[in-house]
């Protein structure tokens, strides 16, 4: 078990080793964003601009219009905060800057929601050629890692404090907007990313003792592709976005209108945070706000029953 | 200090004349390309039309083809007129766009941007943005090992966001060289004096403080501006203060008493080309 943000430090690591045009810029997080191994051993192509993250991001965009590749990281809640700044300076230049983010969703916990990358996908979704990633895994961090570093195109990349189990078999290729069935179904389409993925299989895996056997999707990138998610909605009953951000703004929206344009009105659902969240404990988050597993099994039993009625 | 070790000869005179009917014509392509479109920001494009002629008529490395030589950055995006117009006098883009500024589908955007134009280096328009991104050009320019200059012209209301003070902070601290930053002090803002919304002074100290090496000069002065683009020092950031007036067309003549962004009537600007075409008849 390990966190995509430990996955995402030691591939940063071996993909500068790879390519020259990758730079750090940090504000001050390189400990907890895991760029202090990048410090280390490439100190001449580490930028540290303090607790000012708006120069960060304009330093990032010149360095990215100089043939670089700048990787920015900080607490995906003060990285995108700073939204006028990326909408112009890296949206609107279309720089090449990969803007990290950690700390995704309420794993955070006693920090609170000053802390929480919680309305991080809404605020990048809005920008039409930034492309958005939330690794799984480690298999997926990598791979993504190393798609990041031959791309030129103006990215965020979502990181999870906590550590996740492995979700993805061996052989397991990435593919831009392409979403990934991790656990095959019926009945029930679960869409997840990132940190929920591997709680909604472990939902899965409690469903299945009462026979009920959903279907969980990995939405690893966005935009995702239209096509497959309408495939993955047609062939089942129900569908269900589990997502650890706000209610409004992240992959529930981009679900949501897949769903309103297919034909026969699909059943609907979605998980996420109705409020701004609150400080606690990780595990007393997850299930006051019922995204643990139990909180998700529950909620698609109570579906499943309702379509039933 | 103004103008220390710096005697012009007759030719450099001659190339400051040059530079100063450069200057006219950019206002007379601006004013009209304001006009045409009847939208733009007239007062705050001819406050640092000097200073954008001192820089792409003389001082820059700078080609249309950018891939080489020096970066310019628009910070001051509304002041984009001024910068169109220098393309246009240089060139570097035909006049019959003259006529496209702020229309549908323009490459001429209202605010510079760089997506529709190769010709702008970095799209600005909200401000306090550019002065970082020319930070990062010449980071990148260091550590490619390439001798140029990024240059960022700001404008004084402007220095009240605080990302050009991080960018100050960043830049002074990591002596960050080949930037020079150039604020166009004309005083004004949209809403009034500098010095009445929230005053600035001293800059000069605060620039200093900031670790910048730093001059003031007469920012319609095209000897003072080029003197001073010219002392800058080797291993750290430069700050040329521009003491401007918005709205200037020339020698004791500024249209619509400095306005920031008001637009010329049709008597209005037909004095004001009548003025400059003087000027031009004149020799300067």
């Amino acid at each position: 078990m390990t966190s995509t943000r430990d996955w995402f430090g030691t591939a940063l690591v071996e993909i500068a080793r790879e390519y020259d045009h990758v730079v750090v810029v940090n504000c001050d997080l390189a400990k907890a964003t895991r760029t202090l191994q990048f410090k280390e051993k490439f100190p001449d192509r580490f930028f540290e601009c303090g607790i000012a993250e708006a120069n960060a991001i304009g330093v990032a965009a010149g360095l990215a219009q100089e043939g670089f590749r700048p990787f920015v990281a900080s607490f995906g809640h003060f990285l995108t905060g700073k939204f006028l700044e990326i909408f112009q300076t890296v949206g609107l230049n279309d720089a090449g800057v990969v803007l990290v983010g950690t700390h995704a969703g309420l794993a955070i916990g006693r920090d609170g929601p000053t802390q929480m990358g919680l309305r991080d996908l809404a605020l990048m979704r809005t920008l039409p050629n930034v492309r958005v990633f939330q690794p799984a895994d480690g298999t997926e961090t990598w791979q993504m890692m190393t798609h990041l570093a031959t791309d030129r195109r103006p990215s965020y990349l979502r990181l999870c404090r906590q550590s996740q189990p492995e979700v993805h078999a061996d052989g397991y290729r990435f593919r831009f907007g392409i979403p990934h069935v991790v656990r095959e179904g019926a009945d029930v389409v679960v869409f997840a990313m990132g940190g929920t993925v591997p709680v909604a299989v472990e939902a899965a895996d409690r469903l299945a003792a009462d026979g009920v056997t959903p279907t969980v999707v990995n939405v690893s990138s966005l935009p995702v592709d239209r096509a497959t998610v309408a495939r993955l909605v047609g062939t089942h009953r129900q569908a269900v976005v589990v997502e650890d951000h706000y209610l409004v703004g992240g992959l529930a929206d981009e679900v949501g209108r897949i769903v309103l344009s297919l034909p026969g009105r699909p059943r609907f659902d979605v998980l996420a945070v109705p409020d701004y969240g609150q400080a606690g404990p990780p595990e007393d988050l997850y299930r006051r706000y019922r995204l643990d597993a139990a909180g998700i099994a529950a909620r698609i039993a109570a579906h499943l029953q309702d379509a039933v009625r | 200090m103004r103008g220390e070790g710096v005697v012009a000869g007759p030719a450099e005179r001659a190339d400051v004349a040059r530079i100063a009917r450069l200057a006219t014509r950019c206002r007379l392509v601006l004013l009209e390309m304001i006009h045409r479109g009847g939208s733009g920001h007239a007062g705050s494009s001819l406050s640092c039309t000097d200073i954008i002629s001192v820089l792409k008529f003389d001082q820059m490395d700078w080609s249309a083809d950018r891939s080489a030589g020096d970066v310019f950055v628009l910070s001051k995006g509304h002041a984009a007129p001024a910068w169109y117009a220098a393309l246009i006098v240089d060139g570097d883009l035909p006049a019959e766009e003259i006529g496209t500024l702020r229309a549908l589908d323009s490459r001429l955007q209202g605010h510079p941007d760089r997506t529709r134009l190769g010709l702008v280096d970095v799209s600005t328009g909200a401000l306090g943005q550019g002065l970082s991104v020319a930070v990062g050009r010449a980071l990148a320019r260091r550590l490619h090992g390439r001798d140029s200059t990024a240059y960022c012209l700001l404008g004084d209301g402007e220095c009240q966001e605080g990302q050009v003070w991080e960018a100050f902070l960043y830049a002074g601290a990591h002596r960050v060289s080949g930037l020079v930053a150039i604020i166009d002090h004309n005083g004004s803002q949209s809403d009034g004096a500098v010095d009445d919304i929230l005053p600035l002074r001293p800059l000069a100290d605060k620039l200093r403080a900031f670790g910048w090496h730093v001059d003031e000069v007469d920012g319609h002065d095209h000897g003072e501006l080029r003197d001073a683009l010219r002392r800058r020092e080797p291993d750290r950031p430069s700050a040329i203060i521009a003491h401007t007036r918005k709205g200037r067309l020339g020698p004791g003549r500024v249209l619509l008493d400095g306005s920031h962004s008001d637009l010329p009537s049709a008597a209005e600007y037909a004095a004001a080309v009548d003025f400059l075409e003087t000027l031009l008849e004149g020799g300067a």
